[in-house]
């Protein structure tokens, strides 16, 4: 039944190419940084390459298992790497500019970036408990180095340290919950915890809450959030722009593959209950202290904890229709909340110091793109209509009101009401205060304008033609094996 | 000639889609052009807003005046997976709120060509986009296409207060922002509820409003709190007393422009949406909660009118005077006769005609001395006379004087209120129509005739062509209704009664279909059903 692991057939590789190149391609510009440094300007355009071939190979692979089972190659895993490989190439393209800035062109940063990627694609195609956790160590690794990339600077060095030992001790959580499951079925394979005895067993309840523990920390939902801000002030913020959006698509792929295998009859309510008050308490609490920031980046990592809340009330709602507004919600908050990073990266000057809201003072006018980006990404994560951020929330909304989750809605709404306060309170900066800095931001380089561009047309188009998104994501939920 | 003739087709199949998307479309055009080119980007503006105009006008003789149905009407799918379409299409009442939206918008911008100088290219853009929600709104027969105009008129409206406002411009966006922001989010949450219990019972989605109308509900408590959702999203935009605090705030910091388009057409987008949505999908919650809104808007005549009576400030006055006025017309909806909600419908285009010269008047003389406080004036009448006879026209139009608009309307709505049942409504709204005549002709003296006391006002200058244009077509229109109410009456009279009709006749097939009274009768029953 169960061949050996290390029989590999060329289906496997072949189902390993999306992965492949991204490493490859880490390798290759890390060589290329130390022997051959004047092919340091390429190196963007040679991680946009390889990003895009991994997409590639996403979509052009063949659906079906690999590795006896262990790995997946369907509409899901095409849908869940698309949105991960744009903030990928996102990303880069804004930390071309941006570390041109910071006179840091340095090859590790997109060698990190591109396996940092590939963790979260391991996270999202592992069907073996261990599978995903490799992905979300490869992921953790390489972003606890990126945090800390600015060596001299003390914010960014807490920053790493900070985000490695409460990563550290997240990781063991998970470890734990696995280790549980295994105890319990007898193996690590996610799909063997459909055997009927599991879904009411109290072990396996304590090992799927540790995995909610360990999969919300890298999700910053709250109470797991407290790294979240920190991280985000000190680390790069085009690395930022990656963090705060593909590996928490992935946890959250990760925990509706495990809770849809075992809670095959359905979710039981206690768990409802348990995942419903987190949703709950992220939203209102990230939604709360963000109205108290001043620094921008801070901002928007409260920001993206309140998101993680109005995502994990989709997970409560739990179903096909539920999982497809979760993809929706992650390809709007690429567009949206990466394209903020962007925007942030492009609006301020001096990277080693921190990011306050003050400082864009009269910018409206005086950058008139970026800061008009950067208006419309807030705009769309405050969920304004005819922008992407609306329709995110429609699908979430609409599928806890259809599983009769009034309350979760109700609560959700109230918590975009408050958001609006401090979304706006940026654009007013923006556009109605005089200018505090002398000289406007540094002129926009091409790869700014083309990544800020694209984000807006991405947030317009999706908010208002969100009928193939839809279809896209619920031709991605088909693929999770859900009870009848 | 052929081609001429295609073209010509084209602009009549899809003539309404054409004036929702023409003024975005112009907005998009416009941030092509360089941010130095202003005076280019003001009169291309002008000149999209009047096209619009112009496009906008053969609807009046091309609407037909036996229906009251929708006319014009376009469809197409938008999210087919959730049965969500873009459906457009008109009737007397929106045909009516149409064709004042497309007036306001190019005397707005028109006034703002010599008053606006801060990036004239974005204010241009703003108003254009807002133009689009506008009238999107008023045309939308899709619950989900609704919502969405609906919010898109809230952020050009908040950068127009908070750019290119007074003052206090932060804090009214802000404020205006939330308070909408507030109702409409519960709405959109009841949108979504109809929606899926729609595909629960016809196994079909459907966010159309001819669908959604044909709901049942199972408890009476669940349509009421629908139609609280609904009706608070409304009656925060009409606003009605007490959740009026935002208007005097944003009317006052807004600038000319941004009154004349948030008194003028905003304001009546609560009123619409009330006419439209609210009451033919929750009939049985609107009628028994009609006393209430009734009540409210008394409330609201009588406290705005004395609160505008005590205000020093010219567009502060003019501002509560909007909460007074809006008052009437949601009593003559709450009374619901044929004639007070007649009434009401052309008392929001008298409302629109009237306030928006009298803040584009306050407007100018703003402009050419800086002050709003009455006590600064005086005495205008023999330095500016052109202004002083325009600002009596629109003050007598306001008040109600027989020959102009506002008579008419106001005459159906106390009518109407006498014949239905609550008789007393109309006695004591009829009050508020005297005391707005005590603090509108109060406020004309005290700015226009009074012994002239500063001395700068000597050399005032009068108002300007570009100024004056947009102020002449407003009178105009208002001595139309004036003499010739039925022209638009004709056209509102069968819509009007479409909806009284529709909410007639559901409220007596609900009460055939429900089993019993019980959930009435006993608050238990209606409490096990929610558990």
């Amino acid at each position: 039944m169960t061949p050996s692991f290390l029989t590999l057939g060329p289906n496997d590789l072949a189902a390993a190419w999306p992965e492949t190149c991204l490493a490859v391609a880490g390798c290759l510009i890390v060589l290329l940084d130390a022997f051959a440094p004047s092919a340091r300007r390429w190196f963007a355009t040679l991680s946009l390459a390889a990003i895009a071939l991994s997409i590639w190979f996403l979509l052009a692979a063949p659906a079906g298992l690999s590795f006896s089972g262990r790995y997946e190659t369907s509409d899901l895993t095409a849908a869940a790497g698309l949105f991960a490989g744009a903030t990928a190439a996102v990303a880069v393209l804004v930390a071309r500019p941006y570390l041109e800035r910071v006179g840091q062109v340095k090859g590790e940063f997109y060698a990190l970036l591109l396996w940092g990627h590939l963790g979260v694609l391991l996270m999202m195609r592992g069907l073996d408990l261990l599978v995903v956790f490799i992905g979300l160590e490869t992921l953790s690794l390489s972003f606890y180095v990126l945090a800390a990339f600015f060596r001299t600077m003390p914010a960014s060095s807490e920053a790493g340290l900070k985000y490695f030992l409460t990563g550290a001790f997240a990781s063991a959580f998970t470890l734990y919950g696995i280790a549980l499951l295994f105890g319990k079925s007898g193996t690590v394979r996610i799909a063997a915890l459909s055997r009927p005895d599991l879904a009411a067993d109290p072990l396996v309840a304590i090992g799927l809450l540790l995995l909610l523990v360990g999969f919300g920390f890298k999700m910053s939902l709250a109470p797991f959030h407290a790294w979240a801000p920190d991280v985000y002030q000190g680390m790069p913020t085009p690395a930022v722009a990656y963090l705060s959006v593909a590996p928490k698509g992935a946890s959250l792929i990760v925990l509706y593959r495990v809770l849809a295998a075992v809670f095959q009859a359905g979710m039981p309510d206690r768990f409802r209950t348990a995942i419903a008050a987190l949703a709950i308490l992220s939203m209102s609490l990230g939604n709360v202290v963000a109205l108290a920031q001043r620094d921008i980046k801070r901002l928007l990592a409260y920001s993206g904890i309140a998101h993680m809340g109005y995502v994990t009330i989709a997970l409560a709602v739990f179903g096909r229709d539920a999982l497809a507004a979760v993809i929706v919600y992650f390809f709007v908050y690429v567009v949206s909340n990466a394209g903020a990073f962007a925007a942030v990266a492009a609006l301020y000057r001096d990277e080693t110091k921190p990011h306050p809201v003050g400082l864009l003072a009269g910018e409206g006018l005086r950058s008139p793109f970026a800061s008009g980006v950067l208006a419309l990404c807030l705009f769309s994560l405050a969920g304004i209509p005819a922008t992407a951020g609306f329709i995110g929330k429609f699908f979430v909304f609409k599928a806890a009101i259809e599983q009769g989750l009034y309350a979760l809605a109700v609560i959700g709404v109230v918590n975009s009401l408050v958001s609006i306060g401090y979304y706006l309170k940026v654009v007013y900066v923006l556009y109605m205060r005089e200018p505090v800095e002398e000289e406007g931001p540094p002129a926009l380089a091409a790869a700014d304008r083309l990544v800020l561009g694209l984000c807006a047309a991405g947030i317009l188009a999706l908010g208002i033609f969100p009928a193939g998104l839809w279809n896209l994501a619920q031709r991605a939920a088909e693929s999770l094996p859900f009870g009848p | 000639m052929t081609g001429a003739t295609g073209i010509v087709a084209v602009l009549e199949s899809r003539l309404l889609t054409i004036l929702v998307f023409l003024p975005s479309a112009a907005a998009a055009l416009l941030l092509l052009f360089p941010r130095s080119r202003t005076r280019e980007a003001k009169i291309f503006a002008i000149g999209a807003s009047v096209v619009e105009l112009a496009l906008a006008l053969p609807l009046w003789s091309r609407f037909d005046l036996h229906s009251g149905g929708f006319q014009f009407t376009e469809t197409a799918t938008w999210i087919p997976a959730l049965g969500i379409s873009y459906s457009i299409g008109m009737d007397g009442i929106s045909l009516l709120l149409v064709l004042l939206t497309v007036l306001l918008t190019p005397v707005s911008l028109l006034f703002s060509f010599d008053h606006v100088e801060k990036s004239a290219r974005a204010f241009s853009i703003a108003f254009l986009v807002l133009e689009t929600g506008m009238i999107g709104s008023l045309l939308a027969l899709d619950l989900a296409l609704f919502y969405v105009f609906w919010e898109v008129m809230l952020v050009p409206m908040y950068f127009i207060i908070g750019i290119w406002g007074g003052g206090r411009r932060i804090y009214a966006a802000m404020k205006f922002f939330l308070f909408t922001m507030a109702g409409s989010l519960l709405m959109f949450l009841a949108i979504l509820y109809l929606a899926i219990r729609h595909r629960a019972v016809t196994g079909r989605w459907s966010f159309l409003l001819s669908d959604l109308v044909t709901l049942s509900f199972p408890t009476m408590a669940i349509q009421t709190l629908l139609f609280a959702a609904f009706a608070l999203a409304f009656a925060i935009k009409v606003p009605v007393f007490p959740l009026h605090t935002w208007l005097p705030d944003a009317h006052t910091e807004a600038p000319t422009a941004g009154s004349i388009i948030l008194a003028g057409v905003l304001l009546k987008l609560g009123i619409y949406g009330y006419l439209r949505f609210a009451l033919p999908l929750f009939p049985d919650a609107a009628m028994r909660y009609a006393p209430w809104l009734g009540v409210l808007g008394i409330i609201g005549v009588i406290y705005g009118a004395f609160v505008a009576y005590a205000q020093k400030d010219m567009k502060r006055l003019v501002a509560y005077s909007s909460v007074s006025h809006l008052g009437l017309i949601v009593v003559g909806i709450g009374a619901f006769t044929s004639a007070a909600v007649t009434g009401s419908v052309l008392q929001m285009i008298n409302h629109g005609l009237s306030t928006g010269a009298l803040f584009l008047l306050v407007g100018v003389l703003y402009e050419r001395t800086h002050t709003r406080e009455i006590a600064d004036y005086g005495g205008i009448a023999g330095v500016a006379p052109v202004t002083t006879a325009l600002f009596l026209v629109a003050t007598f139009s306001s008040i109600g004087l027989p020959g102009l608009n506002g008579f008419v309307g106001e005459f159906l709505i106390l009518l109407g209120t006498w014949t239905s049942v609550h008789r007393w409504w109309a006695v004591a709204a009829a009050t508020g129509v005297i005391l707005s005549a005590i603090y509108m002709l109060s406020l004309v003296q005290r700015v226009f005739w009074n012994p002239l006391t500063r001395e700068e006002n000597r050399r005032l200058p009068d108002i300007r062509a570009s100024e004056a244009i947009g102020a002449l077509a407003l009178v105009a229109v208002m001595v139309w209704i004036g003499v010739r109410p039925n022209d638009f009456l004709d056209r509102i009279r069968p819509s009007v009664e479409q909806v009284r009709q529709s909410v007639a006749t559901r409220k007596v097939a609900a009460t055939l279909s429900r089993p019993s009274r019980a959930e009435r009768g006993t608050p238990r029953e209606s409490g096990s059903v929610r558990q």
